[in-house]
């Protein structure tokens, strides 16, 4: 059985959930291993992936089995449809669904409600995406092995855009050659479409790139990722165009200060919240994609989290592993010249 | 490129048509968690990103039906439009947890609302109150496209376009659809491009349906994944690109063949032109998504196109949306559905040869008050 169904097949027995509906294709992934078309922006629910606690079996709504794994044979998989109803007729006519008395889904709409509470009468509805988050929190050693891998394309593709910052390149340019670099690495899908952006000064740093032409002298922010097999390898730096200024290297400075001991606070049992207290500080976990978590939960062994300090003007983020006591930095690129 | 385009313009047209729906409905607000949805409401941008992380990081906007100006709020304050009041632009709401479903609840005004979409927190949160899903409701604002929106449907597509263009002289054996994806993207960038919405498409097709992968509907599989896999002499390729311009889809279908096309290839594309130009010339306001889909299939009763998708669909701030035309929502469905100026179709069938794969583009034409005009410029080959 895939290592992470059995996770969520664990963490349904204890949450008590029958059927778990995944319409987040990270969450499906994860218990299906199955590699389906990505596609970016939020969807709204659907039931894309059905888990079946007393049968242990994982179906899919796919038209195909391509990129599906072996365990998962064509008689579990259910094709599209653009009526709903259809949808949810196929998922009540897996075995093990109609009698479930408690259905977890990890997000919904008005009318998959309507339909959810007219195929299921008598059974309660629930919050999948707990379940999600509570069982892929802790990761499998292959787990992590998977977001190295991905972490070392993020860092390869920025090292491209590091090396293509110069005067007179505009911010997008750096986007695109960041992906054109990923893509040559192995994969064509980023965690999230990439920031390379002009700091202006103590300003909030942007996230969204824009056409500016970048200008010696300039800081630039960046903040990228990629998705390898699914699995999210993210890093962020800082750089100047051109050799730093003093001002630039004494940003540098103060903000490798205050990231050091943000870093060394990153323990086995500290919570989520007392870290996000820490200003500029951002903080999530990191697995097939975004993992959500919440301002009271406790670091733990195992844990994969992504750590970001927006401070002085400079914005720098680095994976995590949490280990027993302190963490294990997964990324390895150079904090450079405005860290120096 | 047309300079004709006013995006404030643009948003104001947009809300009217929500608020006008809403009134119309007697609902107090539309509450919109969904990207399309709420650039279309509002016009404020994100950066695009895998789905769990833009669900994390996602923007809300509550469109009221007195016509104030919408409620926003964003982790993105570079996103926000120029003309939004600055008390109309508020921090993120972070409704993955109770504390931020509940704080959205707080500020929403009393009466009915529409919703797009749920998380399961605000699910909990809404219990007790009338929610009506929102999608119906904005899908009768979208069908119908103003000026300026037809006008970004047709610069994302040209931008889209002139990308292949990078990748065009690339395809050759040995090089995979990874390679051509990453010329691709940088492209699309330095061209303008808001994101790119779709991995990028270079599926290697079968000879035949029979040698696979699987198909549930015993048809044609399509679309599948980008693998990296190597491109052989004479192999297939159906390609398919969606990229976003200001919050707008654009989508190009055209088909390669490694080595250059031959003659069956080049009949293959002649009979899709026949399909879609049957289905152009019932084009104009009054058809119904029931005469082109009569008008496209064929004398032996055959709907040329994908089982599980679509003849044509609309456009807009979704990739794929209303008007819908032949798909498995039915004769009757697509008999009620009336077309009119300012709607967006692509047609995208094919013409598969069983034993010698098949030809698949895609043409975008918006209908006009006498007929339709083409937002799509290039045609889909065969090339190579």
């Amino acid at each position: 059985m895939a290592e992470g169904l059995a996770q969520a097949l664990d963490e349904m027995a204890r949450q008590d959930v029958d059927v778990l509906v995944l319409g987040r294709e990270g969450n499906a992934r994860f218990v299906s291993e199955a590699t389906r078309l990505w596609l970016a922006g939020t969807r709204p629910f659907a039931p894309g992936c059905v888990v079946v606690r007393e049968t242990g079996a994982v179906h899919l709504l796919s038209v195909t089995d391509f990129g599906v794994p072996a365990e998962i044979p064509p008689a579990r998989l259910y094709p599209m449809s653009w009526n709903p109803a259809n949808i949810m007729g196929a998922v009540a006519a897996i075995p093990g669904v109609s009698g479930a008395q408690r259905i977890a889904a990890d997000g919904l709409t008005p009318l998959f409600e309507q339909l959810f509470t007219a195929t299921f009468p008598n059974a309660q509805l629930a919050d999948g995406e707990a379940v999600m988050r509570a069982a892929r929190r802790v990761k499998s050693a292959a787990a992590i092995e998977r977001i190295r891998a991905a972490i070392s394309v993020a860092e390869g593709a920025l090292g491209a855009a590091v090396e293509a910052l110069r005067p007179g390149v505009r911010e997008v340019e750096l986007k695109g050659v960041f992906e054109e670099r990923m893509c040559r690495l192995g994969t064509t899908t980023p965690a999230f479409e990439g920031a390379f952006c002009v700091v202006d000064g103590d300003r909030r740093i942007r996230r969204l790139v824009s056409e500016r032409v970048i200008a010696a002298g300039d800081l630039v922010a960046m903040s990228a990722g990629v998705l390898l097999d699914g699995w999210e390898g993210s890093l962020a730096r800082t750089r100047p165009c051109g050799g730093p200024t003093a001002d630039q290297r004494d940003r540098g400075s103060r903000w490798r200060g205050e990231w050091t001991q943000l870093v060394d606070r990153c323990r086995s049992g500290v919570l989520v919240g007392d870290l996000r207290a820490t200003a500029g500080a951002s903080l999530r976990g990191v697995g097939l994609g975004y993992e959500g978590l919440e301002d009271g939960a406790a670091l733990e062994p195992g844990m994969v989290i992504q750590l970001e300090l927006e401070a002085n003007g400079v914005l720098g983020g680095d994976t995590l592993l949490i280990g027993d006591g302190g963490a294990d930095m997964l990324t390895a690129f150079p904090y450079g010249a405005a860290g120096e | 490129m047309s300079d004709d385009l006013d995006l404030a313009r643009m948003r104001r047209e947009r809300h009217r048509k929500v608020v006008d729906a809403l009134d119309a409905q007697g609902l107090a607000a539309a509450v919109l968690l969904g990207q399309p949805a709420l650039t279309y409401a509002v016009g404020a941008r994100a950066p695009a990103a895998d789905v769990a992380r833009a669900a994390h990081q996602r923007m809300i906007a509550i469109v009221t039906a007195d016509g104030d100006a919408p409620h926003l709020y964003t982790a993105f304050p570079e996103g926000v439009p120029s003309e939004l009041p600055a008390d109309h632009a508020h921090a993120a709401l972070p409704v993955e947890w109770p504390e931020g479903a509940e704080a959205l609840v707080e500020v929403l005004p009393d009466g009915p609302i529409a919703l797009d979409e749920y998380t399961m927190p605000l699910h909990a949160a809404l219990h007790g109150r009338e929610v009506a899903d929102a999608s119906a409701l904005l899908s009768t604002c979208k069908i119908v496209k103003t000026a300026d929106e037809l006008e970004c449907i047709r610069r994302a597509q040209a931008i889209n376009e002139e990308a292949l263009l990078a990748v065009e002289p690339l395809v050759a054996p040995g090089v995979s659809g990874i390679e051509l994806s990453g010329v691709f993207l940088r492209r699309i960038f330095e061209l303008g491009a808001s994101a790119n919405t779709v991995d990028p498409i270079w599926q290697v097709m079968p000879r035949r349906v029979a040698d696979g992968p699987y198909s549930a509907t015993s048809d044609v599989v399509f679309p599948t994944p980008t693998t990296n896999r190597q491109f052989a002499a004479g192999d297939v390729i159906w390609v398919d690109t969606g990229i976003d311009y200001e919050g707008y889809a654009s989508d190009f279908g055209c088909t390669f063949v490694v080595g250059g096309p031959e003659t069956r290839h080049f009949d293959q594309a002649a009979r899709w032109r026949e399909i879609v130009d049957r289905a152009l010339d019932v084009l104009k306001p009054g058809a119904t998504a029931g005469d082109l889909v009569r008008a496209a299939t064929t004398d032996e009763g055959r709907r040329p196109w994908l089982p599980h998708l679509y003849l044509a669909h609309g456009i807009g701030t979704n990739s794929a949306e209303m008007p819908l035309v032949g798909t498995d929502l039915g004769d009757e469905f697509d008999d009620a559905l009336v077309l009119a100026p300012g709607m967006v179709l692509v047609f995208e069938p094919i013409a598969w040869d069983d034993g010698n794969a098949g030809f698949r583009a895609e043409e975008i034409v918006a209908v006009t008050d006498d007929g339709y005009e083409r937002l799509s410029a290039r045609d889909g080959g065969p090339r190579g």
